[in-house]
């Protein structure tokens, strides 16, 4: 079981395992709300409980998915597809150690200009 | 000229300064924020102008994180007793012409993850 909380603790949740290990995100969307790579770990909604979820906030980020946020802080949550049997839980959300690895790096074509991906994770232009 | 936005547009900012110290941070703090890794590069404070609601939150009594409370975008670091902020180099378009040049608080960084570009670490 993982557990995770934003920065200020008002958005706790659990999780009792996981879909898929970690993705890296390049996209532009995810680098502007992260301020820089966007971590997502695939968890099915019945997998994931809140603990508190006061603040919650969500963002439509387009037309086929949401962002989850805490609206007192502005840590970055979730990442929700519509219809989607899971949600992409933050990995930097997660109490360490995760016992996670990274897995892939997606859309590394919109990838920004200022650094440079040099693990040996595998690389996908899109998803 | 550097200009960025946070994804829903509300909040933007500009700067004539050249950015400096152009880093990576791996602690719990910005890992928890922004979901992964943040990065930044700081101006002086005077040379940067914020257009819409940013919201700051003090994470800790030495400085304040500024996100925008629409969309949720991490844009902004400032600590009280220094006369630089930070901005998410995320929030830019590119091309940036900047280059990151280091890691910090790499002994705070997550296990998920490894470090291999070859930058200075700085623990």
């Amino acid at each position: 079981m993982l557990t995770g909380h934003c920065e200020c603790g008002s958005v706790a949740f659990t999780v009792a395992r996981v879909q898929s290990h970690p993705s890296a995100c390049h996209c532009s969307q995810c680098r502007r709300l992260s301020g820089h790579i966007w971590s997502g770990t695939s968890v099915a909604h019945d997998d994931l409980t809140f603990t508190s979820d006061s603040n919650l906030k969500w963002y439509r980020s387009s037309d086929h998915a949401q962002r989850g946020f805490c609206g007192t802080c502005g840590s970055s949550l979730f990442y929700k597809p519509d219809g989607a049997d899971h949600v992409s839980v933050a990995t930097g959300s997660f109490d360490t150690p995760t016992g996670l690895k990274l897995r892939r790096h997606i859309f590394v074509a919109d990838k920004g200009d200022y650094y440079d991906i040099a693990d040996d994770a595998p690389q996908f232009e899109n998803y | 000229m550097h200009s960025g936005s946070c994804l829903c547009g509300a909040v933007s900012y500009q700067t004539d300064a050249t950015p400096q110290g152009a880093s990576f941070c791996h602690c719990g703090q910005c890992r928890a924020q922004s979901g992964g890794v943040w990065s930044s590069a700081h101006v002086p404070v005077d040379m940067l102008t914020i257009t819409g609601p940013v919201k700051w939150f003090a994470a800790s009594d030495i400085a304040k994180r500024g996100f925008c409370p629409d969309c949720g975008s991490f844009l902004f670091w400032k600590a009280h007793d220094e006369d630089m902020i930070s901005f998410s180099l995320g929030s830019l378009p590119n091309p940036t012409g900047i280059a990151l040049e280091k890691h910090i608080f790499t002994a705070d960084k997550g296990d998920y993850y490894t470090i291999a570009d070859g930058l200075p670490q700085k623990p």
